[in-house]
């Protein structure tokens, strides 16, 4: 398995990025994401995602749909796509620490 | 062809615990069943024409991507595969089940470029759909794309939306969209509509944007259409690349049911390769239909007509210089390449081919689910693709900047390819670019 290495700090992903497990998720795992994502600032729209995001995958055991999540947040789809450009899928997943969705992404 | 193509250290749990369950008799009877009971002539004459020629080795990405590497050449795919259990008459072992599974599913798209560089038209994706069948059948598939099988089988959707998610989603996109056009509607379980619009699962889940734009294109172009707001909604179908046609059939059904449920003239879907193939291929002929028994227009078409009946006007053609890949269902499978080049021809000011193209370009390698079975394969599809990077380095040293994805799969590999190899292209579906240029009323 691939290893990256964010200030001195070691995790296992997978070939697309994602974390190995949900548990190892940590903070300087939000920040290593910030910086491959190209994500200017982290902001607390961001961490409210990732908030939502890990609360429902806690409970579901999936994503949820960027219905919900809009509805949960208050933000536009416009919005949260500005806030993760490869979209909560890819981007928003990835930082919050869930799996990589399975599907045509 | 005795040693294997590489040291492989691929791990997928689907393939791992399904091959540990196997016994070689199970493996025996499952094989000949198979063979016995689905395949028939077709697979015979197909077996028995090969002359091993080899010449459909430069039609396949992944040999020429691969250094010309045997092992990825289509009848070296064959080789390792079908005929071994065709010549062992299904005497093989679980770990050759594993490797066949992996070679079926994640190192062949099924694009069929190989079966127009064969002599004889060979279908070697119509085998390689038997290996994955046969490996469906003894529970060794890839985790990723079983899981999206198990999704439709139990929601009829490819990505676990619940009943009441979706009409939610629909009734939120078409609030936003009334901020744009306030007289804007997306009328669900309307009787009678000429149109129904069907998309894949990954638009509702993520990308409702997607939906957003179908439906202000649909009210400006005055279209008579619908949605359902019940399953049945999804047009994708991953159980079609798992091998498991008793899911991909019930799939089908329910698209076409639904869509005669609301008697509506014809189904037009979105932009996606896979979900073509089966409706006007694969699912459809699986359930006794040789033609669908619904019109299915996709999204090509349908942008070609309403921009060729002058039901959209462009504002102002789209400037950056744009290139066309032609996605293996919709042009290679269905020969919509004109149509497409019409559609891009009436919204851009330059088209600039990328070559090969047509129905001879080069597959995406994400597509035939390959993409679908995730994670764990995502370095080998982009190693395996190095010429399609070529390819579209030299579009866009002709200028070209954007690159246009009429299909989902294509969409989202091409974008592992143009991070991977630095192509700095930005990658829109047609449907993007005619919601910027179209006109809209003020």
């Amino acid at each position: 398995m691939p290893k990256v290495e964010y200030e001195g700090q070691t995790f296992n992903v997978d070939e697309d990025g994602f974390i190995d497990d949900f548990n190892n998720w940590n903070k300087d795992w939000v920040r290593h994401v910030k910086q491959v994502e190209g994500i200017e600032e982290l902001t607390e729209e961001h961490w409210k995602v990732i908030e939502v995001l890990q609360d429902y995958y806690k409970k579901n055991g999936i994503a949820p749909m960027v219905r919900i999540l809009s509805k949960v947040t208050g933000f536009k789809l416009k919005y949260i796509y500005e806030l993760f450009p490869s979209g909560p899928g890819k981007g928003a997943c990835k930082m919050a620490g869930l799996p990589k969705p399975t599907g045509c992404v | 062809m005795g040693e294997p193509a590489e040291i492989n250290e691929i791990k997928d749990k689907g393939l791992e615990i399904g091959a540990e369950r196997l016994t070689e008799d199970k493996i025996e009877k499952t094989i000949n069943s198979v063979l016995k009971g689905e395949t028939g002539a077709r697979l015979k004459a197909y077996v028995d024409t090969c002359i091993h020629c080899g010449l459909c080795s430069e039609a396949c990405h992944y040999y020429l991507s691969r250094d010309n590497d045997p092992h990825f050449s289509p009848v070296g795919k064959v080789k390792q595969t079908i005929w071994e259990m065709l010549k062992k008459k299904g005497k093989v072992s679980p770990e050759f089940i594993k490797k066949a599974s992996e070679i079926a599913s994640t190192e062949c798209n099924l694009c069929r470029r190989c079966a127009m560089y064969c002599p004889f038209g060979i279908d070697i994706a119509y085998m390689m759909l038997i290996v994955r069948r046969i490996c469906h059948m003894l529970g060794v598939t890839p985790l990723y794309i079983q899981d999206t099988a198990h999704s439709h089988s139990v929601t009829m959707n490819q990505m676990w939306v619940k009943g009441d998610e979706w009409p939610d989603t629909l009734q939120w996109q078409e609030e936003e969209a009334q901020a744009e056009i306030p007289t804007l509607r997306i009328p669900l379980e309307k009787e009678g509509a000429d149109v129904m619009y069907s998309v894949i699962g990954p638009e509702p889940k993520f990308q409702a944007q997607l939906i957003y734009q179908a439906a202000v294109i649909m009210n400006v172009a005055g279209i008579d259409w619908t949605m359902p707001a019940s399953s049945g909604w999804d047009n994708s179908d991953m159980a079609m690349y798992t091998g498991d046609n008793e899911i991909m059939g019930r799939v089908k059904r329910a698209h076409f049911e639904t869509a005669a449920r609301l008697k509506v003239k014809k189904i037009v879907m979105g932009e996606c390769g896979h979900a073509f193939r089966s409706v006007y291929d694969v699912g459809n002929r699986w359930l006794g239909w040789r033609i669908p028994p619904v019109e299915v227009v996709h999204a090509i078409e349908f942008y070609h007509d309403i921009l060729k009946e002058g039901r959209i006007k462009i504002s102002k053609k789209f400037e950056t210089p744009v290139t066309l890949h032609d996605p293996c269902n919709i042009v290679r499978g269905r020969g919509l390449h004109e149509m497409s080049r019409y559609v891009t021809r009436e919204m851009c000011e330059e088209l600039i081919e990328m070559h090969p193209n047509r129905e001879h370009n080069y597959c995406c390698c994400a597509g035939g689910g390959v993409i679908n079975c995730g994670p764990p394969y995502k370095n080998k599809r982009i190693m395996s693709n190095r010429v399609k990077a070529e390819q579209l380095f030299a579009a866009k040293a002709k200028g070209a900047k954007v690159l246009i994805a009429p299909c989902h799969n294509c969409h989202s590999g091409l974008e592992d390819i143009n991070h991977h190899y630095g192509l700095g292209l930005e990658i829109k579906f047609l449907m993007d670019i005619l919601y910027e240029v179209m006109d809209k009323p003020e």
